[in-house]
């Protein structure tokens, strides 16, 4: 049993019994909400999806999992979406049978997608590893698991002496804590479930991991146990524990 | 170009008189004129034989009704068919309005119809304008790009037989006056050849500006001799604040009126609070509000006070009345700029000008001095006109498209290509064509480009190439209350979640960018210095800073000032430095000395030349060394921000072993991650329609943003402009040049008092070539704050928990002495029960065996074996083999980082 940190994606690669792709947070059709807030570019879909089917071709999983917010726009799918989504979505198919988590922003996906393609916005669990977008509470029965989640866009700002010399996307580790939300519906079971935040796949996202922390903005993120959270480059480097980024700004 | 120099005859005076219109000439009698300036003498009659003509004259010598009563002239002998026939172009509304008031009492007596149109004027006004347009419109180039937007008023364009552009030495050099260049040839497609006036202070090259207002047609230069009328006396002011202010306090007492010109607001803002008390002083600069200004300029005028503090704002032919005296507080870096100010004074036809500079430090007197000098041997700066800047022919294509709905791509090229800023442009406007339709501005068909709905709304927002800085609230969330604003490039250069910066002197850290507000909390350390830039800094020239270098090497002071107490200065301050054994840094010696922040480097270059330099020679030291470096600089130093390990030797080794042809490239390569090129690439993106003017800067990763502009003509556009405007890479590489060939030479020291005066104006950094380094800090940090266990393998009866920074060298057990120590992971501790156990399983046989490996590694490689074995998943097969590469530094700790990586992609996740 093997995972693998894919840094041109990012992905990761889940070898089990399956080999499993997992990328989250495309924001197709975004550059539309872009010019929504005085930004003015072309559509970079095709570039986007081009990194997609590249990342699915040198890996050759045997079945891709989009942990959500495959699309941008809520509450309505605008034409930019209506226009590219269809053959992005069957540019994906023909390379590999993939699975959707819904994300807050894939309202109205289903009308793309196939029967079978789409799971529960609570989570899922494949080859036994939960999977969920994020923006929800997760299902009781992914407790117990490692859980990869999206949504959050996790992002780390590093400081040298003089300044600040890096901000990249990063991968956040932490144990769910055994008071949060998710707890009443535990019923008893005593595992530790880990949750992994996902960065995004989209090129312009990210939000600091201490902000994640410090204001968490989801059931999920509200509910780990802040002070033993890890930090991972995309490339897999442990950076350490969130706190040891903490002091790096705040000392 | 032919140049008219007519010597001042006395019979002559009145003789371009008889050529004007009679009414004219009656109504220069009513007037009270009792005879024409130099400057009209000799340009009236070039104006009325049809001429384009560049006048060069001083303030105040009436240059406006040079080029005005001729016009006027033509004006009333021939009858008008509608539609406006004079433009007269100003950069600032504040002379419009003044132009207008000194211009209406003619315009009413000849019957001619006159109006002013800009960004202040009443839609009731421009509605009035558009159904029956005044004979002389007076606007700024702004408006005249809003001329051409509207149906009917491009129909008044026709008629257009003159443009007379008025302080067109400060457009030239502007992306503002580019952008007029085209819109005069956009105007020739509607009026066919008018006639071209430019009225200008005294420049360096005024045949350039003939091409820059001409385009390709004739032009006759007007030289008004000014400087030799021009009095400059520099005096010492002291170099406290304190000191500056009462050596001024005397000056002011004198009869009649002053300017004071200060070079920042900052600086007039505290002399006013200084001086305020007297009651006979008021302050002037942008930043006031438009009415507090023209109060002060009344009051001045009135003479209900006598002394004006002012910026930049007065430098332009705003009438304020009599000045009798002008004082420059601090260097006017610029000679232009000086004589320009000290015009000011005097301002009565053939009056002289006096005008004193102040000075404010041991380099700011240098410089007086030498810009003194100049300013009396008529050696001025030359304007640089930007040519080929792509962002202005972007915003030019959109408006023409605009203009005529849909459009050949050739005749848009005929037409800009007509201007002197574009007469080469070759592909750039292909490139530019393809960029701006990426962002929706046009659409092109084939050989056509075709307006969109975005164009029309885009230029009513961009009608100026002046890039308006919004400022961005900045809220602390812990207080709850606002505590200032910050400059938009400032936030999207900077600014990040999680940054720490100073405003109000306060450290800040960012919690949130959203709504177009930043919220803040108090941070209490800062990491490294955050940048600031001075928009109105005035950089000194190379050739200034190089001849104040060459006063250090001769000590000919008094060659330059007869001012007993400025020499006295200037003598006693090189004195000191050679009584502290400094070595002196001049035009041919560089020096470089330690400080506890960095390291100073002495090179007298000029600011533009210098920021070359600097950022060169960071990027070099950012790339050996791994760290970010930061830069401070002024025209004499750049303080390069370094760690305490890198010295002075390490930044001369890096200047001796530069090869000058490298350092475009680097420079390049230097600038992309710098927040200075990135609000350059903002403001370029701006103007190319990528960006709104009021984007949100929220939930965005600017940065990646950024990159998408990669290769594109926006980019090149950014790295034009900031290497041409903001640097001059060519004189700081032919400075290299001098050092490899020995003709500079370089001189290590300490902290000097030349190179410890004030380090003020521009400041950024260079983030080193990799993130490595700061992702091995950040993991050697995180190692050594781990806790540890170390047992002794030998007695086994000592244990000690502890964290790996207070590991000494060489563990040893304090009860028995033996060196065979074992380094656990806490969690680890309770294996060391097992190794005190009389009876072991086979199992925990192999624990033990486990934990003498472990404590034999450390008996062999000490603290370095702690370490490694507190890394995560690092057993001790793993950290032997980790020890055994004998990596050091940086490179032991990427083994570890190696070896970590691999543990958790293969164990981490799957218990």
């Amino acid at each position: 049993m093997n995972l693998q940190f894919i840094s041109k994606g990012p992905a990761l690669l889940i070898q089990n019994r399956q080999k499993i792709l997992v990328i989250a947070d495309l924001h197709f059709g975004i550059e539309s909400d872009l010019a929504l807030h005085g930004w003015h570019f072309a559509s970079r879909s095709a570039e986007r999806l081009e990194r997609l089917c590249a990342c699915i071709t040198t890996n050759s999983p045997d079945l891709l999992i989009l942990l959500g917010d495959v699309k941008h726009n809520i509450p309505k799918t605008t034409r930019q979406e209506y226009r590219e989504i269809p053959d992005l979505i069957s540019a994906i198919r023909d390379l590999v049978p993939f699975r959707i988590l819904p994300g807050n922003h894939d309202i109205g996906i289903g009308r793309f997608l196939q029967e079978g393609e789409l799971l529960p916005k609570w989570g899922a669990i494949v080859d036994g590893v939960g999977f969920i977008h994020g923006h929800t509470t997760p299902a009781p029965d992914l407790l117990g698991h490692l859980i990869i989640a999206g949504h959050h866009h996790p992002m780390v700002c590093l400081h040298d002496e003089v300044g600040c010399a890096l901000r990249a996307p990063a991968y956040l580790l932490a144990e769910l804590d055994e008071i949060g939300p998710c707890r009443k519906k535990q019923g008893g079971a005593r595992k530790t479930t880990r949750v992994l935040f996902m960065p995004a796949f989209y090129e312009c996202a990210g939000f600091d991991v201490l902000q994640i922390i410090k204001r968490p903005f989801s059931p999920l993120s509200r509910s780990i146990r802040t002070y033993d959270a890890e930090v991972f480059l995309t490339d897999g480097t442990y950076l350490g524990p969130v706190s040891s980024l903490e002091d790096d700004v705040a000392a | 170009m032919a140049r008219i120099l007519v010597p001042f005859l006395l019979w002559r005076m009145m003789l371009p008189l008889d050529r004007l219109d009679e009414r004219v000439r009656s109504c220069i009698a009513r007037r009270g004129f009792t005879g024409l300036s130099d400057a009209q003498v000799q340009a009236i009659p070039p104006v009325l034989d049809g001429h384009n003509i560049i006048l060069i004259a001083p303030t105040g010598t009436g240059k406006t009704e040079s080029a005005l009563l001729p016009v006027f002239s033509a004006l009333v002998s021939s009858p008008s068919k509608g539609g406006i026939r004079a433009l007269y172009i100003t950069p600032l509304r504040a002379l419009n309005r003044d132009i207008l008031a000194r211009m209406e009492w003619w315009c009413r007596e000849l019957s001619l119809t006159i109006g002013v149109r800009h960004g202040d004027t009443s839609a009731s006004e421009r509605r009035r304008q558009a159904l029956s347009p005044p004979d002389l419109l007076i606007t700024t180039p702004e408006t005249v790009q809003a001329l051409f937007m509207g149906k009917r008023l491009r129909r008044h364009l026709a008629g257009i037989r003159y443009v007379i552009v008025d302080e067109i030495h400060e457009l030239a050099g502007s992306k503002r006056g580019a952008q007029l260049a085209v819109a005069l040839e956009r105007l020739h497609v509607y009026a066919g050849d008018f006639q071209r006036l430019g009225l200008s202070a005294t420049i360096g090259n005024p045949d350039e500006i003939g091409r820059f207002l001409c385009g390709t047609r004739p032009f006759t230069v007007v030289q008004v001799p000014g400087a030799k009328d021009l009095e400059i006396a520099v005096k010492f002011g002291g170099e406290s604040f304190k000191q500056q202010v009462e050596t001024l306090y005397p000056m002011l007492g004198r009869k009649g009126s002053t300017l004071v010109f200060v070079n920042t607001r900052v600086t007039a803002e505290a002399l006013g609070h200084e001086l305020y008390e007297r009651g006979d002083v008021e302050v002037h600069h942008g930043s006031l509000s438009r009415e507090v200004r023209i109060d002060a300029e009344e009051r001045f005028k009135r003479g209900e006070i006598n002394t004006l503090i002012c910026t930049s704002s007065m430098e332009l032919g705003i009438d304020i009345g009599r000045v009798d005296h002008v004082i420059q507080f601090g260097s006017p870096r610029e000679v232009a700029r000086l004589i320009q100010r000290v015009g000011r004074a005097g301002h009565k036809l053939r009056a002289v000008s006096r005008g004193t500079i102040l000075a404010t430090g041991f380099s700011d007197l240098l410089e007086s001095l030498v810009i003194a000098r100049r300013a009396r041997a008529n050696e001025i700066e030359k304007v640089t006109v930007h040519r080929n800047a792509a962002d202005v022919l972007a915003n030019q294509v959109a408006a023409i498209a605009v203009e005529y709905g849909e459009i050949e791509r050739d005749q848009v090229h005929t037409i800009v290509e007509r201007s002197y800023v574009f007469f080469d442009c070759g592909t750039l406007l292909d490139d530019v064509c393809r960029q701006v339709e990426e962002h929706r501005l046009i659409r092109l068909d084939g050989s056509r480009i075709i307006t969109t709905a975005r164009a029309r709304k885009y230029l009513s927002a961009n009608l100026s190439m002046i890039h308006d800085e919004r400022k961005v609230p900045v809220f602390d969330m812990v207080s709850r209350r606002t505590v200032g604003t910050l400059d938009e490039s400032f936030v999207v250069g900077w600014v990040h979640t999680g940054a720490v910066f100073v405003t109000k002197g306060q450290l800040w850290r960012v919690i949130e960018i959203a709504d177009g507000k930043l919220t803040v909390e108090p941070a209490r350390k800062v990491q490294g210095e955050i940048p600031s830039w001075e928009g109105e800094q005035i950089p000194v020239p190379y050739s200034i800073a190089r001849e104040a270098g060459s006063i250090r090497r001769n000590r000919v002071v008094k060659n330059y000032s007869h001012e007993p107490e400025s020499i006295r200065y200037a003598v006693t301050f090189l004195e000191e430095m050679d009584k502290n054994r400094s070595p002196v840094p001049t035009d041919q010696l560089i020096t470089l000395e330690n400080t506890d922040e960095g390291v100073v480097c002495n090179v007298c270059a000029g600011h533009k030349a210098n920021e070359a330099l600097g950022r060169v020679i960071s990027i070099l030291m950012s790339a050996k060394f791994g760290t970010t470096v930061g830069i401070e600089l002024d025209a004499y130093r750049i303080l390069l921000r370094l760690p305490s390990h890198i010295r002075a030797s390490d930044v001369r080794d890096a200047l001796v072993t530069l090869d000058p042809a490298h350092m475009p490239g680097i420079l390049r390569l230097a600038l992309k991650r710098t927040a200075l090129f990135k609000w350059k690439l903002v403001q370029v993106a701006k103007k190319f329609g990528a960006i709104d003017p009021d984007a949100d800067f929220e939930k965005i990763s600017i940065q990646r943003l950024l990159d998408f502009f990669d290769g594109t003509v926006v980019q090149q556009e950014a790295y034009r402009e900031l290497l041409s405007d903001y640097m001059d890479i060519d004189t700081a590489a032919a400075i290299v040049h001098l050092i490899n060939t020995g003709e500079i030479s370089i001189a290590i020291g300490r902290l000097s008092i030349i190179g410890a005066e004030g380090l003020l104006s521009s400041r950024d950094e260079i983030p080193p070539p990799t993130a490595d380094q700061a992702v091995i800090s950040a993991i050697r940090r995180r190692l050594e704050s781990d806790h540890v266990v170390l047992c002794c393998m030998n007695c086994r009866d000592w244990k000690s928990r502890t964290v790996v920074s207070r590991v000494p060298e060489t563990p040893q057990c304090p009860k028995c002495r033996a060196r065979l120590i074992a380094a656990l992971k806490p969690w680890e501790e309770q294996l060391y029960v097992i190794a005190t156990k009389k009876k072991k399983s086979k199992e925990e046989r192999a624990t033990e065996v486990r934990l003498l490996k472990n404590a034999n590694i450390v008996l062999s490689s000490g603290k370095k074996a702690v370490v490694t074995l507190a890394a995560r998943g690092v057993g001790p097969e793993n950290a032997s083999r980790i020890l055994g590469t004998l990596a050091d530094g940086d490179m032991f700790y990427r083994e570890i980082l190696k070896a970590e990586r691999n543990y958790i992609q293969t164990h981490r996740f799957w218990q």
